[in-house]
């Protein structure tokens, strides 16, 4: 199988040679590797304005009726707007290009020891669909009306109706910019997936793939088995919004309730989706820093696959409350607390892979073991709601508002800034400044458990989402429940100033870093061969070649710790591959 | 642990509180268990000069185990949290219990009408009260509701009583609550419903018996035929009758 | 941290004296920044209004007044943004600011009206709203130029039905609740809408 991997990759290599400007080499590139840069970049850009709009709707909830600086009046309709393309923003165009496609670019032709993407044009036609995806999304905030506001849910007939929801033209364009970023992402899911498959180095067997590989793979696998229902959803909901037809409309024979079945059925799995990577990110960095064999490597794989399989089975558990049949919930009570043995599980291999190690406290390091002390905290509180009866109560309350940001904010920000910590030397030749990535960290950390631990309270104490100001209801408006959503905007506002030193941090390690040779971390897996940063090519023309697993530190019996995937067993005892 | 926010003020307020409590108590002991491991794991095992990692693959039978085990104990707190929470939501949405009185919630964009049923008892007919933004219950009687959207998803949501319900434009859906404290808190609309969603607040008082009966004879309209104002202060409408 | 977060809103706010233009940014969404109204949403042109029945409208939003029956569909969506002017002042600075919005004509949408029939029940009519139909702010008549034709068919049903100025409460309203039934029917609210159209001209 790995015979086919220079076979495959091998017409666009002719162009190595000569000289190339900036265009083709940075825009119209077909190097996997400038391909995830682009990824990169393009959903850190995206992630400001959906960090923008977080800052102006946090102020607005904090001091209702005032003007928010470098934006002023929050108009209802304008707060609808900004929490809708928040989330849609952080969902589908900041922590799926940098977790799945930046990373899954990046990181899958280097790690398993091939010169690039088996498809590389699919794969730049699949940024340019991406890029083009958020130029519609942004476009929609400047049309008459303005940008889309019936949540990112969006359900119909809100979102179906421009009488309803007030947005003639950013209600399509929004749809459009969902559904062509989701086309972005199936063709980058057939690239991982056959890349993986066909492309790996001579000697790689399936469980010598590092598990960050595998983590993507499954992540791109749950992706396009999940997102038909929504694709064809969304060609329903276009056609309702532009051509009047009914799907969605009661009064000509459609059920509203139809769209939430295709979207969740999409959108539970999407959690897993973006969840995997970054768990994998976690593990490469928890193996290296605490120098120790990943415990449980099977069971970890096993549990990812029954994790995305289970997944499937859950999506109703969004729609208790909803209309569905009451009964219903029964199953879905029950597959949704089952969910939470195999996350439990591959949290506890990764505190098992820390037991006995000898742990280096890099940023790198510290994001990663943050990732698994607040994901625990947005994992356990999943059961309240995972329980049908509590969630009668706590459903589009705070609770579950919090309960999703300590899940996605370990997985697209905590789990990004580990993962650029830890590759950004093999990414660009230089190292990040510890020193001011650990102020990073800690400021990054700390206000974003105070950010959402209040917001826990206001949940339990029934104060629901997506309401615009709380000065209507007197049992919400109090001082004490004032004072905690300000705490909460407060902690929200260090968040983002702590984010400078990480931005000149990173500008100024690119050209003034210290520098840093193939392999800074004394790790073990493929892309550490390859020399930092990696040219056009990657491994030059010598493919590496695999001996053994990616995990194996601290081998009993060796002078080093580490034991690279590419170095052939010594002495008389090498078998022939 | 949520009475300490909001009042218990329906019947089954106190079972979906019940449940929530032995969540927290079985999550918590887990949750803290996991995170004191964690930390003394974190801490024990930094590095240290000339001190080398263990050689572990987690493949072996014990270490599997020592991982599997917490996950069947873990099972066994799902299966507990399954049986109560099938238990509570049976009580809340499923059982239809015997109702003395009847009111519909209609929810649009963006206000909540409430239709009581009146002094007869039944809803549609020329006694009917018809209130904007207020609903009026009696203590300790058993209700059911019935509650319809007219332009695009609501959600009928009324903290003080654990109860939520979506409403779907085009169906009539059905539940029930009995109203156990007297006094005057929020209803919220908890589904994004358009500009006006976080300004459609409407209240929802509970008052004895005899006040309620009260208020019933207070708003009563007194000629079917005529669309009269009620002689009280809020801008509580008849609906009338003629024009259905 | 929190006291300079305040500080810092309260600085913005008052070195701006445009308090009217800013609040009416919540209002941007239905009535256009121009204060012509949007047929998709059913909001009014406001454009041309006095800055006194604007404010005295939104009191009586805010109140349940006007738009506090079940069967105003539309009245109730107006209803909840009047609760974003929490103050007599922002009231006034709203209103004042939408009184300087200059009106502006629209398209003719409703068909089948007769201006020349129209033109003799507005008799009716102008005794408030001025032969000219610039209203009268003494009499409480807003000005009927510069709005929609399709929301004066409305209103005028919706005061036929007492769907609005059905509220004892609503004095203003009720006053004009007697004259809309004059109109016998609906081609009788298209004629004299459509003769309040030809006044634009």
């Amino acid at each position: 199988m790995a015979d086919t991997a220079t076979a495959t990759a091998v017409d666009h290599h002719d162009d190595h040679g000569h000289s190339e400007s900036f265009w083709s080499k940075y825009i119209f590139s077909t190097d996997h590797k400038i391909i995830g840069f682009q990824y990169l970049f393009t959903g850190m850009a995206m992630g400001l304005i959906g960090g923008f709009f977080s800052y102006v709707f946090r102020m607005h909830l904090a001091f209702p009726g005032s003007e928010v600086p470098f934006f002023g009046i929050v108009s209802p309709a304008a707060y609808n707007s900004l929490v809708t393309n928040h989330g849609t923003i952080m969902i589908f165009w900041v922590a799926m290009p940098v977790l799945i496609a930046a990373l899954g670019n990046f990181l899958i032709p280097l790690m398993i020891g091939c010169d690039d993407m088996v498809f590389p044009r699919i794969n730049r036609l699949s940024y340019q669909i991406f890029l083009i995806s958020a130029i519609v999304l942004i476009a929609s905030f400047f049309v008459p009306q303005g940008g889309f506001g019936g949540a990112w849910t969006a359900y119909p007939p809100l979102s179906s109706e421009a009488e309803y929801n007030g947005t003639p033209f950013g209600a399509p364009m929004w749809l459009i910019a969902v559904t062509l970023e989701i086309v972005a992402f199936l063709l980058g899911g057939i690239n991982f997936i056959t890349t993986v498959m066909n492309a790996r180095a001579k000697g790689m067997k399936l469980y010598d793939i590092p598990m960050v590989v595998w983590m993507i793979v499954i992540a791109s696998i749950l992706f396009m088995a999940s997102v038909g229902p929504l694709v064809a959803g969304a060609v329903m909901l276009l056609f309702d919004q532009t051509l009047g037809t009914g799907f969605f409309d009661p009064a000509a024979g459609g059920d509203p309730v139809l769209w939430q079945h295709l979207f969740w059925f999409f959108g539970h799995p999407e959690v897993y989706v973006v969840l995997l990577p970054a768990m994998g990110v976690v593990i490469e960095i928890i193996c290296t820093f605490a120098r120790k064999k990943l415990f449980g490597y099977k069971m970890i794989l096993y549990s990812s696959v029954g994790l995305g399989i289970l997944s499937f089975f859950v999506w109703a558990h969004h729609q208790f409350i909803s209309g569905v049949d009451p009964r219903a919930t029964y199953l879905f009570t029950t597959t949704t607390l089952l969910i939470s043995i195999p996350v439990a599980l591959m949290l506890f291999a990764m505190i098992g892979t820390l037991w006995g190690g000898s742990i280096r406290f890099t940023t790198a390091m510290l994001f990663a073991l943050s990732f698994i002390a607040e994901f625990l905290i947005g994992g356990v509180t999943g059961i309240w709601l995972g329980s049908s009866g509590t969630d009668i109560y706590l459903h589009d309350t705070y609770f579950v508002l919090a309960h999703f940001h300590y899940t996605f904010v370990p997985i697209a920000i905590i789990g990004t800034f580990s993962a650029l910590y830890y590759w950004f030397p093999k990414m660009f030749g230089r190292k990040l400044n510890e020193f001011w990535g650990k102020i990073h960290f800690w400021g990054t950390i700390i206000p974003f458990n105070g950010i959402f631990l209040p917001l826990f309270i206001l949940g339990a104490a029934g104060q629901h989402r997506r309401i615009a100001g709380y000065t209507a209801y007197p049992d919400l408006y109090t001082e004490n429940f004032q004072d905690l959503r300000v705490f909460a905007t407060g902690s929200l506002i260090v968040l983002i100033l702590f984010q400078i030193p990480f931005f000149v941090n990173f500008i100024v390690s690119l050209k003034r870093g210290q520098k840093a040779g193939p392999n800074p971390w004394n790790a073990n897996t493929l892309e550490w061969v390859a020399p930092s940063p990696p040219p056009h090519g990657n491994f030059g023309d010598d493919l590496p070649q695999v001996y053994r697993g990616p995990y194996e530190f601290s081998v009993e019996g060796r002078e080093e710790d580490y034991w690279p995937q590419n170095e052939p067993d010594p002495g008389p005892s090498e078998t022939s591959k | 642990m949520l009475e300490y926010f909001l009042p218990r003020a329906s019947s089954f307020a106190g079972s979906i509180d019940h449940l929530f409590d032995l969540i927290t108590y079985l999550v918590m002991f887990w949750f803290l268990l996991t995170m004191a491991f964690f930390f003394y794991v974190v801490f024990r095992f930094r590095a240290k000069a000339g001190q080398k990692a263990q050689y572990v693959t987690g493949e072996k039978h014990k270490e599997k185990m020592a991982v599997e085990i917490p996950h069947y104990l873990i099972l066994v707190c799902d299966l507990v949290i399954l049986i109560y929470t099938f238990k509570v939501w049976h009580e809340v949405k499923i059982d239809m219990p015997e109702f003395d009185e009847e009111v519909r919630v209609i929810s649009q964009q963006w206000a909540w009408t409430f239709e009581h049923a009146g002094a007869d008892g039944i809803l549609d007919t020329d006694d009917d009260i018809v209130t904007i933004n207020e609903l009026v219950l009696k203590k300790d009687t058993q209700y059911k509701y019935e509650l319809q959207a007219l332009d695009v998803m609501h959600s009928f949501s009324i903290p003080v009583f654990r109860l939520k319900q979506d409403s779907i434009p085009g169906r009539n859906i059905y539940g029930h609550f009995k109203p156990i404290l007297e006094g005057e808190w929020d209803i919220q609309c908890a589904e994004m419903c358009g500009y006006g969603h976080g300004f459609m607040p409407a209240r929802v008082k509970i008052l004895p018996a005899d006040e309620y009966d009260a208020w019933i004879a207070a708003n009563t309209p007194a000629d079917a035929a005529n669309t009269a104002y009620a002689n009280n202060d809020e801008s509580e409408l008849k609906e009338a009758s003629n024009n259905g | 941290m929190v006291g300079f977060l305040a500080s810092l809103v309260a600085a913005t706010s008052s070195a701006n004296d445009e308090k009217g233009k800013q609040l009416y940014v919540n209002c941007v969404a239905c009535h256009q920044a121009d204060g012509s109204g949007n047929k998709l949403l059913n909001a009014p042109a406001i454009a041309g209004l006095s800055e006194k029945y604007v404010g005295e409208q939104i009191k009586k939003f805010k109140e349940g007044h006007r738009g506090g029956d079940p069967r105003d569909a539309t009245g109730l969506q107006m209803r909840p943004m009047s609760m974003l002017l929490t103050s007599e002042a922002d009231i006034a600075a709203v209103s004042k600011y939408v009184a300087s919005l200059p009106a502006k004509t629209h398209p003719d949408t409703i068909e089948g009206g007769n201006p020349e029939t129209g033109k003799a029940l507005y008799m009716t009519c102008q005794a408030c709203h001025g032969a000219d139909g610039k209203g009268n702010d003494l009499l409480n008549a807003p000005s009927l130029l510069g709005q929609h034709d399709w929301y004066h068919v409305a209103q005028l049903k919706k005061f036929k039905d007492g769907i609005r100025g059905g509220n004892p409460a609503d004095i203003t309203g009720s006053q004009m609740r007697p004259m809309a039934m004059t109109l016998a029917n609906d081609q009788a609210v298209k004629d004299v809408v459509a003769y309040i159209q030809t006044l634009n001209k």
